[in-house]
Order: structure tokens, then C-alpha cells, then sequence
């Protein structure tokens, strides 16, 4: 579904990244993971035609990129900013996330009905009437998610989306990405947060020096201890205190935990 | 005295019911003041109340007080007063950039210099802050180009600089990598060692518990308790308001609300470290 071949890119003089390659498939969650300033951000823009590679190609749901701006890919690529604020425009939450949809031209009852589902998702039915700015960043995030839920694109793309998020909405943000996986969606996360990444996604690829270092399960990468890597506090506590469990998710560990004799 | 002072603060946003009711406590110099709560308990707001910036720069109104070093927070002579002493860190690190600095190392002498300081004590102050940061490598970039994780320890610097007394801190390793999450941890350690007080805001349980001495447990703009976290986090209390706790003590409640009372070894207080909780499964 995303394919990066060979790709280099730099901002002015730096060099970002020097010939990236790695693949998304279609029903699959993939993690960028890396050091701060490895050119995941990066990487997440090129996807989305906000900027081109000097080098290689970036290809989209079978179209390169090339030529192609933003607007062209808008309507299978949705986009998590890592700062809400540089995608909230409207004056209240359920506007914001009719505007995608009404972009893109849809009929004013399929908008309602898919905005109504999106609120529901996120948890955001309660504060539809509100000005987004009138909302804490960590709603605000919801938000954004929301508003690029609405219609349903092949691709997501999500900048570290549990960021300043209490525990219920990062769970709520790992559902959300398995739902949609599971419906055939592609989601590329860039993430710091293990736990969501073991509960999130499938697969994950590590940058360093701007091209991809390693690549495996969320689980095997965590494990790697590359890039500053770790297996959730959880995970490891699990794991040295003997726990078998069906996998590493919060539910199978817990429910390995509650099965085992006190 | 406390370094920072809430008595019986009540807030509104313009647009809000009350975010903060009759909150009292204090921050005192050479310890890490955790406020932990669900998304929404007012733990920015206090932190905005204490930068003079809520109702100052938000809006809304506040009632009671706050005071800093021994001054009213929300007052222009308060703020005048403790100037270059707080350094408020926002959860959004981008909006504090001065715009007005190409490089980091003009960001990080952009307050010093605005402060009147000499040009040698600048140029001497500014390497020193950006490597205690871990920074020094992006001292000629341009700030507005760094990566989210890179401007958190960049804003940081700028700030460490003054050599503050009070740290306002607002999720300061949001962004962060691992490595990266470790230096500041340490840093925020070694600023309170060093005397300052700091007001610490953040949804990352496993930070609160590694940095704080104290907690104040916020729900819905009240204080709902106060101790040491390590005393509060395994309670039931932390469910109860919807705040959780670390990944192993989330673990250790899911596993004991499924194995059910008669599961004695599984029952409140939950463990909250891996060695707390190996000792405890084994």
C-alpha cells in the first residue's frame, strides 16, 4: 500500500534521510521507530505528497508520488499532525470533522452520518458543539484523529498519536488502530510509546542514519533495544516473573496472571 | 516557605464551568511536586495559574491565590518580580520558541540577552546549557526544523540557561526517545537536587514515580489526595477517579479484578515497579 525505495531527502544542508526502503501492506499496522531527529516525521510527510524525495520514490496505493501534492492524495490518505493545532481550522469539533468530507464532495447525509460515527469512536460525542481550541491538547489530539476518520481513508498515518494522553485514551487510540487494521486499513505510526506499540501494531521498521536499520514485529524490534528501544515495564515484569501468555497485550497477561495459582 | 503556593484556587476558562475548585497546596525548593490526574483534572491549568499565564494570557477568571517566590503569579509586578527565576516548560514546545532566532544557539541566548546579560557571560552560558541538555549537536540548526523530541530538550536548555528557581514543568517528555526520556529524567532530578522547586504535570505514571517526592491526585479540578506516589499509585483510589497507574500496576489490577477477592496474592496495594512486581508473581 506505501512503498519507500531508496529515498533521500534533506532539509537545506541536513541530510535526513540517505536511502529509505520499507513497505506497508494493506491490514497492517507498521511502526517508524527511531532516535529523536532519525527522520520519521519525515518519512510520514513524503507519504502524504507534503514534500518529494530528491532521490528514490515514495508510492501510494499504487501511484507514485511525484507530482502529486497533498490534495491529490487526501481522499485514501488521512493524516495525524504531531501538533493538533496544525490541522484544527474550524470553530467547532463536529465542523472540523465534516470538513474533509465535504471537500471531497460528499452528499451533507453521508457527512452526518459519518461524522456522528466518528464522535462515537473517539469518544467525542459529549464536546461535538465545542470550539477545538477550547478543548486541552490532549483532546484537541482526539480531534485530529477523528477528523481524519471521517472518511475512512486506505491509509493512515498517525504522529505519535498517544502523546499526552491518559491511559484511557491511549487505549482508545490502540482500538481504534486495530479496528481499522483489521478492516483492511494501512496505519504507519510514529511512536515512542511501547506499550501502544505492542498493543497497536504489527510490524515496525527502525531508522538510524536515515534509512531503515532494522525491521520485525513490534515485539522483535522492542526486544532489539535498538534506538533506545525497551519492551514495556509490563512486558518485562511479565516476562521475569515466569508468565506464559498467549501474547504480549495487556488482556492475555493479565488474564496469565489471573489464571496462575497465588 | 514554599516556592510555589496554591491557596484555595478556583478557575474558569472563558468558556468553562470551573477546571479548578479551591485547590491548596505548596511546592516546596529542592523537591519534584507531581500533579497527576485524568485527562481534564486541571493539571495544566494549575501549572499555567503558577506561570502567571492563566487567567493572564488564557482568559477566564481565578479566584484565591497563587504565589511564586513569595509573589502573586497573576500580577504584572508579581511577574516582574520573578522574572528569569520560573521556567515554565508547555506541553507544546513549538509555541515557545521566540521566532526570531536561525539557530538553536540564538534561541538559547534569545531570554539572556533580553535580560541584559553580558556578552561574554552569554557566551559562556549557552554551550554550558546546551550540553546539559544533550543539544550541542544542534547548535547551528534551525529551530523551527527540529524534529518534536529535538525542541523539547532545546526549549529546556533555553530555559536552563537563567539557572531558575522554580521549573513549571507540562509533560516534558512527550516527545521524547528513550535515550532522550533518561537525560531529562535525570536533569529535572539534579535541578531539585540543586535547590529548585518543581512542579512536575504529566500523564506518564512510570516519569511521576521515577522523579517525585510527593503527589497531589487531581480529579475534576479538585484535590482528591496527597503522598508519595509510590504510597498512592498501587491504591484503588487511582481507578476509582480513572487515573491509573504504571503499566505494572495496570497489569496487576486487570489480572486481579479477573482472579477475582479470593486471589489474595493479587489484591491491592498493586505492585508498581518490575522488581516490586517479580517479587510479588514469583
Amino acid at each position: 500500500m506505501i512503498r519507500f525505495d531508496g529515498v533521500r531527502f534533506r532539509y537545506r544542508r541536513e541530510p535526513v534521510l540517505t536511502g529509505l526502503t520499507f513497505e506497508a501492506r494493506a491490514g497492517e499496522a507498521l511502526g517508524l521507530f527511531g532516535a529523536n531527529g532519525a527522520g520519521k516525521t519525515t518519512a510520514l510527510r513524503l507519504c502524504m505528497g507534503l514534500m518529494h524525495p530528491e532521490a528514490g520514490s515514495v508510492t501510494v496505493d499504487g501511484r507514485a508520488t511525484a507530482g502529486l501534492g497533498p490534495e491529490d492524495l487526501v481522499d485514501r490518505v488521512g493524516y495525524l499532525f504531531q501538533r493538533p493545532d496544525d490541522q484544527l481550522i474550524r470553530t467547532t469539533v463536529r465542523e472540523e470533522l465534516a470538513y474533509g468530507a465535504e471537500r471531497q464532495g460528499w452528499a451533507p447525509d453521508r457527512i452526518t452520518t459519518a461524522v456522528a460515527g466518528a464522535l462515537e469512536e473517539c469518544q467525542l460525542a459529549g464536546v461535538a458543539d465545542v470550539h477545538p481550541y477550547d478543548l486541552a491538547m490532549p483532546k484537541r489530539r482526539l480531534v485530529a484523529l477523528a477528523s481524519i476518520l471521517v472518511t475512512d481513508p486506505k491509509v493512515l498515518l498517525l504522529d505519535e498519536p498517544t502523546a499526552l494522553l491518559d491511559r484511557t485514551g491511549r487505549a482508545l487510540v490502540a482500538e481504534i488502530v486495530r479496528t481499522r487494521v483489521a478492516a483492511g486499513r494501512t496505519v504507519i505510526a510514529v511512536t515512542h510509546d511501547p506499550a501502544f506499540a505492542i498493543e497497536a501494531l504489527d510490524r515496525g521498521v527502525a531508522l538510524a542514519q536515515g534509512r531503515a536499520m532494522l525491521e520485525g514485529s513490534a515485539e522483535e524490534l522492542l526486544r532489539s533495544g535498538v534506538a533506545g528501544l525497551e519492551l514495556p515495564p509490563a512486558v518485562v515484569a511479565a516476562e521475569q516473573a515466569g508468565l506464559r501468555a498467549k501474547s504480549l497485550r495487556m488482556v492475555d497477561l493479565a488474564s496469565a496472571l489471573a489464571r496462575r495459582p497465588g | 516557605m514554599n516556592a510555589v503556593e496554591f491557596s484555595r484556587v478556583t478557575f474558569r476558562y472563558p468558556t468553562s464551568g470551573p477546571v479548578l475548585r479551591e485547590v491548596t497546596f505548596g511546592a516546596p525548593a529542592g523537591r519534584v511536586t507531581w500533579i497527576f490526574g485524568p485527562l481534564g483534572a486541571g493539571a495544566s491549568t494549575l501549572l499555567l495559574a503558577a506561570a502567571g499565564l492563566a487567567p493572564g494570557l488564557t482568559g477566564g477568571t481565578l479566584d484565591g491565590s497563587v504565589k511564586v517566590l513569595g509573589h502573586e503569579a497573576g500580577t504584572r509586578a508579581g511577574r516582574g518580580a520573578v522574572q528569569g527565576r520560573v521556567a515554565y516548560v508547555t506541553a507544546t514546545p513549538h509555541l515557545q520558541l521566540s521566532g526570531m532566532a536561525e539557530s538553536v544557539f540564538d534561541e538559547v541566548a534569545f531570554a539572556p540577552a533580553n535580560l541584559g546579560w553580558e556578552r561574554g557571560r552569554i557566551l559562556s552560558a549557552v554551550p554550558a546549557a546546551l550540553e546539559r541538555l544533550g543539544v550541542s549537536h544542534l547548535a547551528d540548526r534551525v529551530p523551527e526544523e527540529l524534529s518534536g523530541g529535538e525542541l523539547q530538550r532545546v526549549v529546556l536548555a533555553a530555559m536552563q540557561v537563567l539557572r531558575p528557581e522554580v521549573w513549571l514543568l507540562d509533560e516534558p517528555t512527550s516527545a521524547l526517545d528513550g535515550t532522550g526520556r533518561e537525560m531529562v529524567r535525570a536533569f529535572v532530578r539534579g535541578e531539585a537536587e540543586r535547590g529548585c522547586a518543581v512542579l512536575l504535570a504529566t500523564e506518564d505514571a512510570e516519569l511521576g514515580l521515577a522523579l517525585a517526592d510527593e503527589m497531589v491526585l487531581l480529579d475534576d479540578g479538585s484535590t482528591v489526595a496527597r503522598g508519595a506516589p509510590a504510597d498512592l499509585l498501587g491504591t484503588e483510589l487511582m481507578w476509582a477517579i480513572r487515573a491509573g497507574s504504571t503499566g505494572v500496576g495496570e497489569l496487576a489490577r486487570a489480572a486481579s479484578r479477573l482472579a477475582g477477592e479470593q486471589a489474595t496474592h493479587l489484591v491491592p496495594p498493586y505492585p508498581l515497579t518490575v522488581a516490586q512486581a517479580v517479587a510479588r508473581w514469583r
